[in-house]
């Protein structure tokens, strides 16, 4: 672990109680992927089909993107390429002043997410709204989000009723989950139907007719997208697959991955603009081409953002989104982190037990936590109280009589050492932990005690071999 | 050198172009009717309804959409008119925008594919042409001719017509509009319809 993601975590889930409850909210979505997924009888076959084609797509991304924009063209979209996120937040928002646009309703999008679109665009006076529950939630509260598909998983119910009263003037003290959501429905109706364009992320992009899939539950994207006059989505160039025969592949898996349902409530192919209204595909690369050249890391393109691997992490589970300090959380995050994250997403590979559970349950098959040791391998080099350390160690291990002394002074400091450790800034997670009590007598003392005693335990019939 | 070539030049030197395409899916035969596909709607929160003869479809359509309208707009768009022939609805004409939708109670819509493994119908373009309709009524009511049902979403992809995936969209739906993020509760109705009804055509 690392001391700055054990300091997020305990500043961003700080009791007990909300711990458990987010701890049993991630794991409940596990366990309804489970359920759906004993369901599906060619569940392995579809995960090796979408890994084959994800690698394809991959392999041969260059030309996918050439036939995408073609075909997206002669669809009648406009087709724009945005090498950074400064040139998508460009892109959109001289679109948005060359026609006046001012309303902006936004579907969820981690892409946006990623290139800080809304704070760039409320920065120029565009009023962003976004209208995925969970995520207006998270604008509200001016937080980022905390998991891919629940952005809201660690606000409490009265957390949001005192919010949605702050923001929206809804009555004071209402925390029932249906009654709140019905007066955000109201809320953002009106701002649906007052919107001068919508914008959106994809799913999926297809190379062969030039569409993009949207997947939502709430039918957010689909609103979104239908009543202003000017859509924009921002397509990650990784979203590339060859052709619409792939999808039902994909879709298979993405929901019941996701939540444990066969399929999301909307699944919306749009190829091309609607009748009297403009469409304009934003293609981002923002590091994804480097990426892609990194023959290790390379594989972590393929995700869809289903959020198995959260919602499977013991780590994730424990710490909360908001730990991980980068837009994406989880697994995927910290493998993600090194390339996007800064300093501190350097350090999130070792945010994990590498216990392999986020690649068992991938259904895209990237291999996550192979992914994770690749990256702890190729850290810079360790620093020089590292190197002491372990030349230290080394020559203590080296003789069993040095290992004897300091085994005896441990004895002596052990009790001081538990109150020592917990002051210790660089390992903040003891503060909640206690050093176990010794027993009265140490492991060697018990061994000598037992082979001299008569008649007592297993007589070695040879000196231990010294290791 | 602009963005578009900057980005093509860098993938272009990263993609292999050694993985070979996969041969296309093939997935196992899975059985599935109208039981299968009416017991996956309900889990996702829909209601099945029939498979009614085309003779009594308008009636019993007439019922069901008068019990979810409670004396409010009901709009049928054309294609689902003429199915249904006459009955307590208005057929959509031609709006200009989507918002003249905003206060129907019930949309009656035409559905061209479904696909009973994950209780999912496909509307397209020429169909429901209107395409904030769908979204922004309060009650949705799909029409399903019986031979339209497919055991899974394979088959159903594949039955749709080729000019299906040129028109605007394709929207499969899977229910009424939903969202668990507040503390993971199931609420019905977050955007879009409050609910889904899918009615069955017998052939």
């Amino acid at each position: 672990m690392t001391a700055s993601f054990d300091r997020r975590a305990l500043a961003t889930l700080p009791s007990r109680g909300e711990l458990a409850q987010h701890d049993a909210a991630v794991w409940d979505l596990r366990r309804r992927r489970d359920a759906a997924v004993a369901e599906v009888p060619d569940w392995e076959a579809l995960r090796d089909q979408a890994a084959a084609v994800k690698a394809f797509a991959l392999d041969h991304l260059d030309e996918l993107l050439l036939r995408f924009e073609e075909r997206a063209r002669a669809a009648g979209a406009h087709v724009h390429w945005a090498s950074d996120a400064t040139a998508l937040c460009r892109i959109v928002s001289e679109l948005f002043a060359a026609r006046g646009a001012r309303r902006i309703v936004k579907s969820k999008s981690m892409l946006t997410e990623e290139c800080g679109l809304n704070r760039h665009l409320e920065a120029r006076g565009f009023e962003v709204v976004d209208t995925d529950l969970g995520e207006r939630i998270v604008q509200l509260a001016g937080e980022p989000p905390s998991h891919l598909i629940v952005p809201a998983i660690h606000k409490t119910r009265r957390e949001i009723g005192t919010l949605f009263h702050r923001t929206m003037g809804t009555p004071e003290g209402e925390d029932d989950p249906e009654r709140l959501t019905r007066l955000a429905r109201a809320d953002l109706r009106r701002r649906f139907l007052a919107a001068d364009a919508g914008v959106t992320g994809a799913n999926f992009a297809i190379a062969d007719t030039g569409g993009i899939v949207i997947v939502t539950n709430e039918g957010n994207a689909d609103l979104g997208t239908s009543l202003p006059p000017v859509h924009v989505a921002c397509v990650g160039i990784e979203k590339l697959i060859p052709s619409l025969s792939d999808l039902p592949v994909f879709l298979r898996l993405l929901a019941r991955s996701a939540t444990g349902q066969p399929l999301s409530a909307y699944t919306s192919v749009i190829t091309g603009p609607r009748p009297g209204g403009e469409l304009h595909l934003v293609l981002v690369d923002n590091g994804r081409s480097a990426l892609l050249a990194d023959a290790a890391q390379r594989g972590s393109l393929a995700c869809i953002r289903c959020g198995a691997c959260l919602n499977t992490c013991p780590v994730y589970r424990r710490a909360g989104g908001h730990a991980y300090g980068t837009v994406i959380p989880g697994p995927i995050g910290s493998v993600l982190g090194p390339s996007v994250g800064g300093a501190d997403g350097a350090e999130l590979p070792f945010a994990s037990s590498l216990c392999g559970s986020c690649s068992a349950v991938c259904p895209v098959k990237i291999d996550l936590h192979g992914q994770l040791l690749a990256w702890r391998s190729a850290r810079p080099t360790p620093s020089r109280w590292q190197r002491l350390l372990v030349a230290n160690a080394a020559w203590l291990m080296r003789s069993p009589t040095r290992v004897a002394l300091v085994r005896r002074a441990a004895r002596l400091v052990w009790p001081l050492l538990s109150r020592v450790e917990r002051r210790n800034p660089a390992a903040p997670w003891l503060e909640e932990r206690e050093l176990p009590p010794l027993p009265r007598e140490s492991f060697r003392a018990q061994w000598k005690r037992r082979r001299l005693a008569p008649g007592g335990a297993s007589q070695p019939t040879a000196r231990a071999p010294r290791v | 050198m602009s963005d578009r070539d900057a980005i093509l030049e860098r993938v272009r030197r990263a993609a292999r172009h050694r993985a070979p395409a996969p041969d296309r899916y093939r997935p196992p035969a899975l059985a599935g009717g109208w039981e299968t596909f009416a017991a996956g709607l309900a889990g996702v929160g829909g209601e099945a309804h029939g498979p009614y003869a085309p003779q009594a479809l308008s009636v019993r359509l007439g019922e069901l959409v008068r019990r979810r309208a409670e004396g409010g707009r009901v709009v049928a768009e054309a294609s689902a008119a003429e199915l249904a022939g006459s009955g307590p609805w208005q057929v959509a004409s031609e709006p200009a925008l989507g918002h003249a939708f905003a206060d129907v109670a019930v949309a009656v819509v035409r559905g061209r594919a479904a696909a009973a493994d994950c209780g999912a119908v496909a509307v397209i373009e020429r169909d429901a042409p209107h395409r904030a309709l769908p979204f922004l009524c309060q009650h949705l009511v799909l029409l399903l001719p019986e031979r339209a049902l497919h055991a899974d979403l394979h088959s159903a992809w594949e039955a749709l017509p080729e000019a299906a995936w040129r028109g605007h969209h394709v929207t499969w739906i899977s229910g009424p509009s939903k969202t668990a993020d507040i503390e993971q509760t199931l609420v019905y109705g977050a955007h879009g319809p409050l609910t889904l009804d899918v009615v069955s055509i017998a052939d």
